[in-house]
């Protein structure tokens, strides 16, 4: 679970105090070396071949040494050439400091802060005038030093500089590690208040998000949970969600320790991701580790232990963890009504392997199985109980391969499997429901200019899904089962006009074989920088998804659902503050509709939108030791599918959603203490005891939720972690639920959805064990 | 015959000796230069003299590596943290065009290390993990291929310094680290090569300033 402390050490890890921005001392007191001091000339610094050579006839050698330099001396006299002239950038500005150098010599200087330049040389003959300076690409020229004068105008055109240019950010958040200009860091995953170290939960404090409490999925701007895709290295994971009871959160089954970066795409996303109506989530694992080590955790819930070991150009990594919920279900009281509270079982290696120069095999694999069984209590009335029990099985593992061919081309790809099997036991009778997904893909991606790059790329899913149910009456299993294959082919070009503009255009190709149903999803980005800091972008495209496997698996003919969204975004990333905003429009199509209200009658008629506005700002830097960023989503939506019997606000969105999270580090205390505020305005739900014209329109109250949490690093290996969800222990209702009939007096009665428990607290204590001793074990915690 | 042979050789060899000359004694004048500059626009301008020498010898890896030394310098007095991520790209170009030459180097082996370290700076909650610790190691690596360089050792003993205050313990291995630094800096052996570098004596004592 909360591996994340390793990484929480190094958040204000007060290193560099010596470094600090001014240089080293040195530089003003420390003596020039006296070797360096002394005038060279003449007291010639010989290297050792050609004392042995010279140490016969030294006398003579200086002689003759003489006589050469000081003809060489005449030949230089008249041989002089003074190049003067000044150095600009295509709008005229003067560039200072730009290095001016005639080729293959000593000769040159840098330009003055006027931009202007004047140097002699000695050289003769026909050379080459080269002017550098970083951020521009090369000038050059060749010239004829004959003595005479030579006057030039350097112009040096600006480099396409894809890490401070202009990027396309609409719709898009990317968290990595090194990146100035991510938004959130991979370490943000970990160290985020009452994210419980879930990649979604963290994500979840980012506007476009919906809180849906008792989900922990990742619903998008109007999107429900299924609408966003995970993708691990690029490849396609199915069911990324570990089981949990009914109205419980879920936790990603993926461990954010594993990723070194996360691009988490609210919408506009790239050609190359299909199969995701709202949202892509992308993660990408960490390269080859760099040091052996072992990691123990225990925790209030249960232990973990992982190891890593690295090789040359290898490394592998493996970690086990165990997870037993109960002992901390005797002490805390819980909602539900538990018989056995879930006990897991998880594992994950990793396995990195550079191969030749630059081609790089990576490896992922994972495993996972959950079991727990509960009681449902009956609405109306609650002594009446039906026993529910659930064993998941899931298995992932992909295998990707990159290698660049020359310069100019490089080729990507790679095979992934997912396995997921729930058994389910509703009152004794058995369901069995399991999903198998394959996806190979393959991409070539091309350079054909500093400004212009092609990607091409195919792909192939095979999907399978079915499910048995015992029926009891016939004594026979029922089956339903579909294989869905889908073949994909996109195209993306990237082109940068400039440093200021950049645009990006593409489109997929998509056949679903099950259903003969081919569709071609234009891609459109752009983004334009018109100063050094802010920006602008923009973002279309259409998107489709197979319906979801309860839909499919009544009615295989089914074709895609799909949505279109526009995207305007501007963003403005300073030093360590950032600035943004984002507006939407997403049309919905083709979505699952009842006919007539009947489950068993679908078609592709439903319809919707969303729209909104979101505003994010994140500053690191005007309170000393201490993080913070404020998101606020203001969304509007509303869709006619399913049962709806009218265009409604589903009940899982949310009008407002704001986070509000603070990290601050007390250096004195060795401890981290972060805050995260979350509230989310009323949500919709379906009371059957209105009429049908009044469909979703009561409303639950706000979500609210202050969560803690508290890193202590007493020692270098060591760290004791401590968070607790809802200090302030707000009722939180994300819903009700009706019986199935009426009462007596011919109401439908209602009970509450609410958290499994008011909060959720944990205890945990992580050590390190490392042998390196010449490296600190601090930074790798 | 032999006669002849024998003034060739001769004339070879001052001719190399003239090209040495000028070498030593450009790389003297900018060697200085960057020890001496304290404003980037000073650095910039020992840097690009030192490319042009680099450039033009092709053989020779102290152009690279003093050229790489100012890079870090001018990243550490930028404020703006990406200046300061460039100039430590082109550190870092520089010092494994460097290390092509002479993969032996302890000394560019240092210079990578202290520019991972200077990367933290530009964001140390997110950088601290992955190049603080790259910075040790890659200090390590130094050390292995030289345990007497100084610059190495003081370098680690600043990051094991900076350890220390962190967990509130004595800096008894960074002084250690520092003192053997010291002891290096005070009877520094006589390199044959006139353009070893000399710098860090003043750090250290800043490292050891933290030992009473």
């Amino acid at each position: 679970m909360l591996h994340f402390l390793k990484i929480l050490i190094k958040v204000k890890n007060p290193y560099l105090f010596i470094v600090s921005d001014r240089p080293p001392r040195d530089q003003t007191i420390h003596p020039v070396p006296s070797t360096l001091q002394q005038p060279i000339l003449v007291k010639p610094p010989l290297a050792r071949h050609f004392r042995l050579v010279i140490a016969q006839n030294f006398m003579i050698v200086r002689l003759i040494y003489l006589i050469l330099f000081s003809t060489s001396l005449v030949m230089v006299a008249q041989s002089q050439t003074r190049i003067s002239g000044f150095v600009q950038d295509e709008k005229g500005e003067p560039i200072p400091g730009a290095n001016v150098m005639i080729k293959d010599s000593y000769d040159g200087t840098s330009s003055s802060v006027d931009g202007k330049l004047s140097f002699i040389s000695e050289e003769l003959g026909a050379k080459i005038l080269e002017v550098t300076f970083v951020g521009f690409k090369t000038f050059s020229q060749a010239i004829q030093l004959a003595g005479k004068e030579i006057e030039i105008q350097v112009t040096l055109k600006e480099e396409i500089n894809q890490l401070d240019g202009v990027v396309i950010s609409a719709g898009s958040f990317t968290a990595g590690e090194e990146n100035r200009r991510t938004i959130l860091k991979a370490i943000d995953i970990a160290t985020t208040a009452g994210a419980t170290a879930d990649i979604a939960g963290a994500l979840n404090t980012l506007p476009g998000t919906t809180k849906v409490g008792e989900s922990g999925r990742l619903f998008v701007r109007g999107g429900d949970g299924s609408e966003t895709r995970t993708f691990i290295d690029g490849m396609a994971v199915l069911d990324a969600y570990g089981p949990a009871a009914p109205n419980t959160p879920s936790r990603g089954r993926f461990l954010p320790f594993m990723f070194k970066g996360t691009s988490f795409s609210t919408g506009g996303y790239s050609a190359e991701y299909g199969q995701a109506l709202s949202s892509a989530l992308v993660l990408n694992s960490k390269d080859i580790a760099e040091m052996n080590q072992t990691d123990i955790g225990i925790l209030s819930v249960g232990a973990d232990v992982a190891h890593t070991q690295v090789w040359d150009r290898a490394s592998v990594s493996g970690k086990v963890q165990y997870t037993d919920i109960r002992p901390y279900f005797r002490l805390i009281n819980q909602e539900i009504d538990w018989k056995k509270p879930p006990v897991s079982l998880e594992s994950s290696a990793a396995y990195r392997q550079k191969i030749g120069k630059d081609g790089m095999f990576k490896f992922f694999g994972n495993f996972n199985q959950t079991s727990f069984s509960l009681f449902n209590h009956d609405i109306l009335d609650p002594t009446i109980k039906q026993q529910f029990d659930q064993d998941n099985y899931y298995r992932y593992g992909n295998g990707t391969y990159q290698q660049s061919l020359g310069a100019n081309w490089s080729v990507r790809g790679g095979v992934s499997y997912s396995y997921n099997q729930n058994k389910l036991e509703f009152d004794g009778s058995p369901v069995s429901e399991t999903e198998q997904g394959l996806h190979a893909k393959l991409v070539a991606e091309h350079s054909v200019s500093d400004q212009l790059e092609v990607r091409v790329g195919s792909e192939f899913y095979n999907r399978n899904y079915e499910v048995t149910r015992y029926n009891s009456n016939s004594d026979t299993n029922e089956a339903l089962t579909f294989t869905e294959p889908i073949s994909a082919t996109f195209v993306e070009t990237e082109y940068y006009a400039s440093n200021h503009f950049v645009v990006k255009a593409g489109g997929r190709l998509e056949t679903n074989v099950l259903n003969n149903y081919t569709s071609l999803d234009p891609r459109l980005s752009l983004a334009y920088k018109p100063g050094k800091q802010g920006q602008f972008s923009f973002a279309y495209g259409t998107f489709r998804q197979s319906p979801q496997n309860q839909y499919v698996r009544i009615d295989n003919q089914l074709n895609p659902e799909k949505a279109e969204h526009f995207i305007l975004n501007y963003q403005i990333i300073t030093n360590r503050k950032t600035f943004r905003v984002e507006t939407y429009y997403k049309k919905y199509d083709q979505l699952i509709k009842f006919e007539n209200g009947n489950p068993n009658a679908l078609a592709n008629t439903g319809s919707g939108f969303a729209k909104g506005v979101e505003l994010f700002w994140r500053d690191s830097e005007t309170i000393k030791n201490a993080d913070y960023w404020i998101s606020y989503s203001f969304l509007d939506t509303e869709r006619n599918y399913l049962n709806f019997p009218t265009s409604a606000v589903p009940s899982f969105a949310s009008a407002h959603n704001f986070s509000f999270v603070y990290k601050h580090f007390l250096t004195a205390l060795k401890t981290q203490v972060g805050f995260t505020y979350s509230y989310s305005s009323s949500r919709t739900y379906y009371n059957p005891n209105k009429s049908s014209d009044q469909f979703n329109s009561d409303k639950t109250p706000a979500y609210q939720d202050l969560s803690a949490n508290l890193a202590y690093l007493p020692k270098n290996n060591l760290i004791i972690y401590l968070s607790c969800t809802n200090l302030l222990r707000h009722d939180n209702i994300f819903g009700y639920q009706y019986s199935t009939t009426p009462n007596d007096q011919g109401v439908y009665v209602s009970r509450a959805t609410r958290q499994a428990a008011p909060q959720f607290l944990f205890v945990g204590v992580f050590i390190t064990i490392s042998k390196n001793k010449s490296v600190n074990q601090l930074p790798n915690l | 015959m032999k006669t002849i042979i024998l003034f060739f050789a001769f004339i070879i060899s001052i001719s190399a000796f003239a090209n040495d000359e000028k070498y030593f004694a450009q790389m003297g004048k900018q060697v200085q230069a960057v020890y001496v500059a304290k404003t980037i626009d000073e650095y910039q301008v020992a840097v690009n003299a030192l490319d042009r020498i680099a450039n033009a010898e092709k053989t020779k890896w102290e152009p690279y590596y003093y050229a790489a030394y100012g890079n870090i310098m001018m990243a550490i007095a930028e404020k703006e943290g990406s200046k300061k991520d460039s100039y430590l790209d082109l550190a870092h170009t520089a010092v494994e065009k460097g290390k092509e030459l002479a993969p032996a180097e302890s000394e560019l082996v240092t210079l990578e290390g202290f520019a991972h370290m200077i990367r933290v700076t530009v964001d140390p909650a997110s950088r601290g993990q992955k190049y603080s610790s790259l910075s040790m190691q890659t200090f390590g690596k130094a050390l292995s291929m030289n345990p007497k360089n100084p610059r190495a050792l003081s370098l680690l003993a600043q990051m094991q310094l900076g350890t220390a205050r962190f967990f509130n313990q004595p800096p008894t291995e960074a002084c250690e680290t520092a003192r053997k630094a010291a002891t290096i800096f005070e009877s520094p052996t006589e390199s044959e090569n006139p353009l070893a570098p000399r710098w860090g004596k003043e750090m250290n004592l800043g490292v050891l300033q933290n030992c009473k």
